[in-house]
């Protein structure tokens, strides 16, 4: 009977684990936006666990107010241009290091890749200090080489938003590209040259309409992505009075003065809600079609590149620009750290430079606090997502039943959440619980909304693995902790790894959270970055900023050089 | 040693295996044989454990390890099994010493590290792969991975051998060799081995029993020499071998005399044949001698004239279509002899090597 009990324990596991992260990640994505949906439904002046309300007010307010069409228009056209104009350069930088003889290819892979070590909020200060209409750096030169007089340059325009937010969108936009035209198999463009067809002919009849269907997908996911962001409208948009979904939701709920409206916040976040799952639904459906049009045949074949030729210094130039554009902001961020007060970048004050900035931020309590705290988030967070992801990805893999099919579901959903909704969601959730107002609120959202991509990068290392594999284990006698600890995980670490490093990335540069769910316990160093720059200290929150970026970059750079020395030899 | 009973296995509404029964003895090779879709490896899965069947039975030695009736099951892991996988399962991050080294962290007693190695080495040199065992395991050839694999499924002297299309991925050279000595090895070893094919000669040379399935059911069990000369429908004769299918009508059952449609045909009716038809004369393409019809050669017992319409030359025997009236038999011949289309050819039917059999593929599609 022993062995009776042995063997339900067995397939029990199949059944139990599988239901169980269900049960988890229901409650942990739908219970808090089940909270928002009725906050949204309650009498603006009444919270929820107080009394439980119904009316449509909140919802007839946003439709009634003057300035939503406005609001609509705004975060339509900030999402379109710069996924437009992101997506072009990305796709024309992957061409160009995917399927071309340019030189320094590893290179700019690596540093695409470690571009996620940037927090935006740091790329957007930087921006401000280079342009501001009064004493931005490159409009202080621009007049001193050209005598010219006035705002040359400003930061606080839609067109500086939609340039800087895509200069910045353009590494993602890259990644997910030279992963598509890598996998694209050189062979069907060989066939055409082969039937006759010119270089360009190529190009147009066979090249573009193969990659279209995976281009869509990239801009749709793109495309959610900028209807969702949050730091570039803030940072940049709120001196310009341009105001997107996000931010406004944010000014709602976390006002400047007067009570937050929760309410109304809440309406508008169910209705941001709806719009990134119509456009994830967009996304699932040119996916789809991307899979239908698959062209990935396994290994074994090496992209055929084109000689540039003349083309090569342009090519070349063409990087350098951009490298230029995306290391200046860092760079006068660096030379604002090093001064006493800040003054635009000149020759004489090389002689003044001094590390004041950053022993002040070691010496006050509350910037000792905020890296504290982050050093936690970032450590809890990111662990909680790559193990939760690792057991997820494998169950709802392996299980085939309708509780292994309901965890996936679960763990993509929160791709369509986006962050400032749940970040609200989580603020009325836990509002009534011992832990409201401590790191660990901050801490479970991470949890929540990075699961998704965890989820993916593992469920894509986890179908490669041959499922005979796991079997031989067990066949030998492993019991399922054996085989998953000495089989499973040794074949896919070094995508733990990167998923890893992305939360950790991810966690340690997000504004929405902190901000949103800021009080003076929780202060992390991206929500410290924010409250001192508007304090002002520019050099306390420039130090801070390069003590984020130098930290993460220190991370990613030598781990993604070992993973591409380890993709490389595979 | 395995006692399989009315074992099932449902997948939604899809039968995989439908009510499946057999016993292996002790020291057997014992193979499945089917085409794609018959249920073999599901099966086989079903007593490695990895899939849990839907209804049944399955008995090893003295312990039950499933049984749907007592909702007995015992996990895959528990049941002291070696096996040798399509893919080898090789795995990738461990030398060839862990990975044969695998089974033997999970026996029931683990053994000291000394007396590891010893066992480690020994399973490694009884597949010649001794030297190897330092090696990464992914600077393997397909078939040094195959050894690896069945090393590791010997390691740890499993209670019952399971080998699930273990040469399919091997080049045809190296597939005639391992054959041989994989048999060898199994047999000096003495363990109890299942083997799952769908290649007849890998059956035919390496089994002492044979069970043929169809559509997640039992065809015919036997020896590979019973199978092969006494089949007992025409899909088993169609499935193992080369054989062409004559319609045919019992004229004289005891006699073994019936009416094919170039004649009366003497053949082998087997006394477990249903009477009712429809029926085939399986015909192997061996038992038909051909030769030249000689000037005013009549017509005989089991002899027919015909005029041989069409020859496939293969190198070891030329394919050849023969028209016995109208019916077109297919024969072969030595390819040193001279005969070509168009000749007037006598055909000889070996005496009692013809079955005739229940003709079950009717709704399969006509044979050849």
């Amino acid at each position: 009977m022993s062995v009776a009990a042995a063997g339900a324990q067995g397939t029990r596991l199949m059944r139990v684990a599988p239901a169980a992260l269900a049960a988890f990640l229901f409650l942990l994505i739908v219970g808090p936006l089940v909270v928002l949906l009725l906050t949204s439904f309650a009498d603006p002046k009444v919270l929820f666990f107080e009394r439980l309300t119904f009316t449509f007010n909140n919802y007839v307010d946003v439709i009634a107010r003057p300035g939503t069409g406005r609001l609509i228009w705004n975060t339509l056209v900030y999402a379109t241009c710069t996924t437009v104009l992101g997506v072009v350069l990305a796709t024309a930088m992957a061409w160009l290091t995917e399927r071309t003889d340019m030189p320094g290819r590893m290179a700019v892979r690596i540093l695409m890749f470690s571009w996620m070590a940037v927090p935006p909020l740091v790329f957007a200060y930087g921006w401000i200090l280079l342009i501001n209409p009064g004493n931005g750096a490159i409009n202080v030169l621009l007049r001193g080489l050209f005598g010219l007089r006035g705002e040359l340059l400003s930061p606080y325009s839609m067109t500086a938003l939609v340039v800087i937010s895509s200069l910045s969108l353009v590494p993602t936009a890259y990644v997910m590209l030279s992963g598509l035209l890598r996998n694209m198999d050189p062979s069907l463009e060989d066939a055409g040259t082969v039937l006759g067809a010119g270089r360009l002919r190529v190009l147009g009849s066979i090249t573009l309409p193969v990659l279209t269907p995976g281009l869509l997908s990239v801009m749709i996911f793109a495309y959610v992505g900028m209807i969702q962001t949050f730091d570039f409208p803030l940072v940049l948009g709120a001196n310009s009075g341009i105001q997107v979904l996000s931010t406004r939701i944010f000014l709602l709920a976390a006002p400047d003065m007067g009570k937050p409206n929760y309410g109304l916040a809440g309406a508008f976040g169910v209705f941001l809600l709806l719009l990134a799952m119509v456009l994830m639904w967009g996304y699932f459906r040119a996916t789809r079609v991307s899979e239908r049009f698959r062209v990935v045949s396994g290994r074994g074949f090496r992209p055929k590149r084109t000689t540039l030729g003349a083309w090569k210094p342009v090519a070349i130039g063409f990087f350098v620009g951009y490298l230029v554009l995306m290391l200046l902001p860092i760079l006068i961020l660096l030379w604002a750290s090093l001064l006493p007060f800040y003054r635009v970048p000149n020759l004489a004050d090389f002689a003044n430079l001094t590390v004041a900035a950053y022993g002040r931020v070691f010496a006050q309590p509350t910037f000792v606090r905020a890296i504290g705290n982050t050093v936690l988030l970032v450590a809890v967070s990111s662990a909680c997502v790559i193990l939760l992801s690792c057991v997820i990805s494998w169950f709802s893999l392996r299980a085939r039943n309708t509780a292994g099919r309901l965890v996936d579901l679960l763990a993509f959903a929160p791709i369509a959440i986006p962050p400032v909704v749940m970040a609200i969601a989580m603020l009325l959730f836990f509002m009534v619980s011992p832990i409201y107002g401590t790191i660990w609120v901050i801490i479970i959202g991470h949890i929540t909304i990075f699961i998704a991509f965890g989820t993916r990068t593992m469920s894509g290392a986890f179908i490669q693995i041959h499922r005979e594999l796991e079997d031989a284990a067990t066949i030998s006698g492993a019991g399922w902790w054996s085989m998953f600890g000495r089989i499973v995980m040794p074949l896919v670490w070094v995508h733990a790894v990167n998923a890893w490093l992305w939360v950790v990335a991810h966690s340690a540069r997000d504004l929405t959270f902190p901000l949103i769910l800021l009080t003076s316990s929780n202060v992390v160093v991206a929500s410290s970055i924010f409250v001192t720059w508007s304090y002002p200290d520019l050099p306390a929150a420039s130090a801070l900023s390069m003590l984020m970026v130098g930290a993460l970059i220190l991370l990613v750079i030598p781990v993604q050089i070992f993973a591409f020395r380890r993709h490389e030899a595979i | 040693m395995l006692v399989v009973e009315n074992l099932v296995k449902n997948y939604g509404r899809v039968t995989a295996v439908g009510g499946v029964s057999f016993r292996v003895e002790t020291g057997d090779i014992f193979t499945l044989l089917g085409p794609s879709g018959c249920g073999k490896t599901t099966t086989l899965q079903c007593v490695a454990g990895l899939e849990t069947p839907s209804s049944g039975r399955i008995e090893m030695g003295d312990t039950t390890v499933y049984c749907s009736a007592r909702n007995v099951l015992v996990p895959a892991n528990r049941r002291q099994l070696g096996m040798v996988f399509q893919s080898y399962a090789i795995w990738p991050h461990m030398t060839v010493f862990d990975n044969v080294a695998f089974p033997l962290l999970h026996v029931e007693r683990r053994p000291s590290a000394v007396e590891m190695k010893s066992r480690v080495m020994r399973a490694l040199d009884l597949v010649k792969m001794g030297s190897f065992a330092t090696r990464p395991a992914p600077h393997l050839s397909g078939g040094q991975q195959q050894r690896i694999a069945l090393a590791r499924a010997l390691v740890h002297e499993p209670r019952l051998l399971l080998l699930d299309e273990p040469l399919s991925n091997l080049d045809a050279k190296l597939r005639d060799h391992m054959r041989v000595e994989l048999r060898q090895l199994i047999k000096q070893l003495g363990i109890t081995t299942i083997f799952v094919t769908h290649d007849q000669t890998e059956a035919l040379s390496m089994s002492d029993r044979i069970m043929l399935m169809r559509d997640g059911r039992v065809v015919q069990v036997g020896t590979p020499r019973e199978i092969y000369l006494r089949p007992g429908s025409s899909f088993v004769s169609d499935f193992l071998g080369r054989s062409d299918l004559v319609p045919c009508e019992l004229v004289d059952a005891a006699a073994g005399v019936v009416r094919t449609p170039f004649g009366i045909l003497h053949c082998v009716v087997p006394a477990s044949l249903d009477r009712i038809g429809p029926h085939r004369v399986a015909v192997r393409p061996i038992s038909v001698a051909l030769v030249k019809a000689t000037p005013g050669a009549a017509p005989g017992r089991n002899r027919f004239l015909g005029t041989l319409c069409e020859t496939t030359f293969l190198g070891d025997v030329v394919e050849a279509q023969v028209d016995l009236a109208g019916f077109k038999l297919r024969a072969t011949f030595n390819p040193h002899v001279e005969l070509h289309e168009g000749d007037a050819v006598q055909v000889n039917f070996g005496d009692g090597m013809c079955v005739v059999v229940k003709d079950d593929m009717a709704d399969g599609g006509a044979p050849q």
